[in-house]
């Protein structure tokens, strides 16, 4: 009876905390991007590269690069840096999109703007 | 999550015994040259079937999506063109099973060859562009 007791107990306390860890794992979903820094003015003429570092969470598993919106490429290193392809002038923003393995943006996306010149 | 994977998992499932059954009909076929008229129908049948169970997996990864996102999968350049061989593929060789269903006129051997072959061709087609929607996307 004790024996069932400890069991069913021990049986809680792991369901609880693989239940915590996966809402520790969807809560640590991020995306940092670490250049360019928002607000930066980028020169034309310049290859510039996007720096990142994703935690995908519990329902990420890659990421989408957009510019202005507009997928650009596909990336599966979740830190790493990205060669931009040549900028239009102006004010662009330059997003990364956690997405699941069906690649449907889950949420979780990092931005920055910058002004190309 | 548990929802959301297991629903990808069986739309997948579905997706899987399509995609075998679109090439494996055809190939069956040309393989035992589908000699007689009856055994000829329910392949057609068959592979009618698999395309259509295709279709509606295919259309049922954008439905699992669309019920947990409110979006579809972002997908753009090589993967937007793949999608749209896949789906070609698929509404041709619907449309060549239907009409070889409803034809009950006797052709000749080379004839019922070429339409196998035919769709054996657009089921290798869609099951290539799937692997490019998979990884260019």
């Amino acid at each position: 009876m004790q024996c069932k007791l400890s069991f069913s107990m021990a049986t809680l306390l792991i369901a609880l905390g693989l239940n915590a860890t996966a809402v520790a794992a969807a809560e640590e979903a991020s995306v940092t991007i670490k250049s360019p820094a928002d607000g930066a003015t980028l020169d034309a003429m310049e290859q510039h590269k996007l720096v990142y570092e994703v935690v995908p969470g519990p329902r990420g598993d890659h990421v989408h690069v957009y510019i202005d919106d507009a997928e650009v490429d596909i990336l599966r290193e979740l830190d790493s840096s990205y060669t931009l392809p040549t900028l239009d002038t102006g004010e662009r923003e330059l997003c990364v999109r956690v997405v699941n393995r069906a690649h449907v943006p889950v949420g979780v996306d990092g931005c920055v703007t910058v002004t190309v010149e | 999550m548990l929802a959301e994977n297991l629903s990808y998992a069986l739309v997948q499932v579905l997706h899987n015994f399509g995609a075998a059954g679109v090439i494996a009909v055809p190939l069956f076929a040309l393989a035992t040259g589908q000699a007689w008229m009856e055994q000829r129908r329910r392949l057609l049948w068959l592979a009618l079937l698999a395309w259509l169970v295709q279709s509606l997996s295919g259309s049922g990864f954008g439905a699992v999506s669309y019920s947990f996102y409110e979006r579809l999968p972002d997908l753009t350049g090589v993967a937007l063109v793949a999608l749209g061989i896949k789906i070609t593929s698929t509404l041709i060789a619907i449309a060549l099973t239907i009409v070889a269903l409803r034809t009950r006129t006797q052709h000749s051997a080379a004839f019922y060859r070429h339409s196998w072959q035919t769709l054996a061709g657009l089921g290798i087609l869609a099951l290539t562009a799937a692997a490019f929607l998979r990884w260019f996307s």
